[in-house]
């Protein structure tokens, strides 16, 4: 249990909070100050000795346990101690940066560096640590998003343009820290590279050179290249195949055979999920998926954010194929594990304490999918998981109730829609480069993804608009004239007719069928619980009920059984009660209550019963 | 019809060069393009029709605007039609960025421009694709009628008497000359049936750790 024991520093950590000093806090660089008191001299070592003393002096400003810290991390890296950077990376980190960096920036790489013996690789894996707080709890500047991603670039090259495998080893969530954010910051770009208007001269000039600082294709590229290399792919077949365990270091070569390699492999299988859902591809992004088995036994499931994303983004994806039910059956798979989840971690202060933005990001996930499960739900209508529906309800039921009633739900489907969707981007940047093109750009400005995204999907919802008023009416009948339905809906019959195969086509989608192969195969099934089919003129309606549930019923009752059993076993034995006491309270009772005789005792109602 | 997504993720049809394009890294090489292209006027002479390939040729356009060509946009575009209801058309607009066609100030408004070219894509249903969208319908006749008069199903395939007799024979249904109405053969989807759902317990494993886990 790494947990259990305390590092150097944090004892250091623990005395520093008894007695909190507020200027170290707020450490800033000391880059003001100097230029008055300094000669004209040559500009160049001007600006070298002043760097220098600013890096003096942002050195000086490091508080002694963040020092200690950095010194322990980078011993802890070096020796590839997972367990000690484990514990560095989730806990140490995290607190140090709520004492002392929650408002400002963890001090520069370069200024640290004479701590770490300038090692370059613990630069980079520092520097990977310094943006994502920068991105998390600051503003990134364009400084900052150019930076991160030279960085991310450095690091990628390390890691796949060694001369083979390097011999890093990281915790298994940091490596997902790391693809995950590497598309965060990505994707976040896009989204500020896309608002041409608030940009600053300077800014425009940097976005028109760097047009290649988190292009798509670079992002692609690394995360192809990290499939490529681990062989992760060939892996996952290799394991499926039942390969031996020396057969698969032949199959997936030096790399992969390196947990490194094998975790970062497999992930970036989910980051290209996301990108090319982020970008609009639903198919190739559920393609890339082929080979990854959704089970609750997937190596992503060791990772919790790994596994909540890889839901919510195949959920999604589904959606968007019109596969409401995959969709639904993704959505309730997670839904019930993050309950689970959070009974069992509730009791765990470590995950409370350490990790409370990841369960803030969990969370709100969450919620997403919730919405999207009453979306689903909502054109799909079918009874699923009663946990889940039930808190569906609670959450959404406004919203859900407005959608089951087509066309006028639409707003509804809109608000939830864009709110749970996933931040969509645009391949390509505005015309930077181009001032004329740039100002008609920012003339007429292209429709933003999202809003593209949703009218499609609008649009599918539109096409099923009128199924919730046939539904309430053909619920009602086993089979019904097509003449009379079309007057109860005041519709001229033959506009009826086609709506009724517009149903018909709303209620047929292509499903996941349990010996499925990858998660774009799938058979045409039937999704709703109302079918019915026409025969000249007349309809023929079939409901599919749900029949008494058991499981749920019997696990509420033995746990009820359960805690009565314990509190009885718990309870200290009675007092034997005096005889006379009973007599007296058997009599009392009897006379109080003369017609109905079963409950003064035992032996009065056996009489009774006799007698009867 | 594709009943099965495997057919649609990967048709039979598709050839192994193709195959490897779909599903590898080549699918980013711009200098493919025209291969995937090739493959796409293939599948409009043969009636063949493979979505992902389709959607690797947009992809290519959406990350190079450069590659960018309307007539083959318009033909992915028609061959997606043609699946409907699979949301084919949709997914393929997906990947058509904000801004398909090229705003290069020497051309004019895109409108007049954008005019003839939803002008083509309504000829282009009406000539050699016809009967594509006419397996559309047919789709969606199939999986709602048992039975449905000849007059009705001749308005949705828009076939006059003579033709919808050849068409119905061609699919196989039979129609009752003296009533005028067709019976269609039985499919998985005009079959109905009320059933119930019973609940399908198999996480032992799980209940049991529920149990032992909120007890404790």
């Amino acid at each position: 249990m790494s947990q259990q024991r305390k590092a150097l520093w944090e004892s250091d950590l623990e005395e520093d909070l008894q007695d909190v000093d507020l200027n170290l806090a707020i450490g800033n660089y000391g880059q003001n100050g100097y230029d008055d008191v300094q000669p004209r001299i040559d500009e160049a070592t001007l600006l070298a000795v002043q760097q220098q003393m600013a890096q003096q002096a942002a050195f000086a400003q490091i508080p002694d346990v963040v020092k200690r810290f950095i010194v322990h991390f980078h011993q802890a890296v070096l020796e590839n101690n997972l367990s000690e950077i484990t514990v560095a990376y989730e806990s140490g980190w995290n607190r140090l940066t709520e004492k002392f960096y929650s408002k400002t920036e963890w001090p520069e790489a370069e200024v640290i560096a004479p701590l770490v013996n300038d090692d370059q690789i613990f630069l980079i894996l520092y520097r990977e640590l310094y943006y994502r707080h920068v991105y998390s709890r600051l503003i990134p500047d364009i400084d900052d998003r150019f930076h991160s991603y030279e960085n991310s670039c450095e690091l990628f090259n390390y890691l796949l343009n060694s001369d083979g495998p390097v011999p890093l080893e990281l915790p298994e969530q940091w490596l997902w820290d790391i693809i995950d954010e590497f598309i965060y910051q990505f994707q976040s770009f896009c989204v500020w590279r896309s608002k041409v208007k608030s940009k600053t001269d300077e800014e425009l000039s940097m976005l028109a050179e760097g047009s290649q600082v988190w292009s798509s294709y670079s992002v692609l590229n690394v995360l192809y290249s990290l499939i490529q290399k681990s062989k992760i792919n060939e892996h996952i077949i290799a394991l499926r195949e039942g390969k031996s365990a020396e057969e698969i270091p032949e199959i997936v070569g030096e790399y992969g055979t390196r947990p490194l390699y094998r975790m970062l492999g497999y992930f970036s299988i989910i980051g290209l999920l996301r990108v090319h859902s982020l970008l609009g591809d639903f198919t190739l992004a559920l393609k890339v998926m082929e080979n990854v088995e959704l089970n609750q036994k997937s190596p992503f499931t060791r990772v919790t954010a790994c596994h909540v994303t890889t839901y919510y983004y195949v959920g999604f994806c589904y959606i968007m194929l019109r596969r409401y039910t995959d969709a639904l059956r993704a959505f309730v798979s997670i839904l019930n594990f993050i309950l689970r989840m959070r009974q069992y971690h509730t009791r765990s202060y470590q995950y409370d304490q350490a990790r409370i933005p990841l369960k803030h990001i969990i969370n709100k996930t969450a919620d997403r999918m919730y919405a999207l499960f009453a979306i689903c739900n909502a054109l799909s209508p079918t009874r699923l998981d009663d946990n889940i529906s039930n808190i569906v309800k609670e959450r959404y039921g406004e919203q859900f109730a407005k959608m089951s009633r087509g066309e006028e739900g639409i707003p509804a489907f809109e608000e939830l829609f864009l709110y749970a969707c996933p931040k969509f981007i645009s391949a390509n940047p505005p015309p930077y480069d181009d001032a004329e093109l740039l100002g008609t750009h920012i003339e007429d400005p292209p429709v933003e993804p999202a809003q593209r995204h949703l009218a499609l999907f609008l649009s599918e919802v539109r096409a099923q608009a009128p199924v919730p008023t046939l539904r309430s009416f053909l619920k009602l009948y086993t089979s019904l004239d097509a003449k009379k339905l079309a007057n109860f809906l005041d519709a001229d019959e033959e506009e009826m007719v086609q709506q009724m195969m517009v149903m018909k086509q709303a209620s047929r989608s292509v499903s996941r069928v349990d010996n499925a192969n990858g998660v774009l195969d799938g058979q045409m099934i039937s999704t709703g619980d109302l079918d019915f089919v026409i025969d000249e003129n007349m309809v023929h309606i079939a409901e599919s009920t749900v029949g008494r549930r058991y499981a749920g019923w019997f696990i509420r009752n033995t746990e009820h059984a359960q805690r009565v059993f314990d509190t009885l076993r718990n309870s200290p034995l009675p007092i034997a009660p005096k005889p006379s006491a009973q007599k007296s309270s058997a009599t009392s009772g009897a006379e109080a209550a003369p017609s109905a005789p079963r409950t003064s005792g035992q032996k009065v109602a056996w009489g009774g019963v006799k007698a009867a | 019809m594709v009943a099965t997504a495997s057919a649609w993720v990967s048709p039979p049809t598709r050839t192994p060069e193709i195959e490897k394009l779909v599903s590898g890294v080549d699918r980013y090489n711009p200098s493919n393009v025209g291969i995937l292209e090739d493959y796409l006027y293939h599948q409009i002479r043969s009636e063949e029709y493979d979505c992902l390939a389709n959607l690797a040729i947009l992809k290519l356009y959406q990350f190079n605007p450069d590659l960018y060509n309307p007539d083959v946009v318009i033909n992915i575009l028609i061959k997606a039609l043609t699946s409907s209801p699979f949301p084919d058309f949709n997914l393929c607009i997906s990947l058509l960025d904000e801004r398909p066609l090229n705003t290069n100030t020497d051309e004019p408004d895109p409108l007049p421009s954008l005019l003839p070219v939803l002008t083509t894509l309504y000829n282009l249903l009406q000539q050699c694709f016809e009967d594509s969208v006419r397996e559309v319908v047919i789709r969606a006749v199939k999986a709602a009628f048992t039975r449905i008069g000849a007059e009705r199903l001749g308005t949705y395939l828009d076939l006059s008497s003579a033709e919808l007799d050849a068409h119905i024979e061609k699919l196989g249904w039979t129609i009752d000359s003296s009533t005028g109405v067709i019976s269609i053969p039985p499919n998985p989807d005009n079959q109905i049936e009320s059933t119930v759902v019973q609940e399908n317990i198999q996480r032992h494993v799980s209940f049991t750790l529920w149990i032992e886990d909120s007890a404790s």
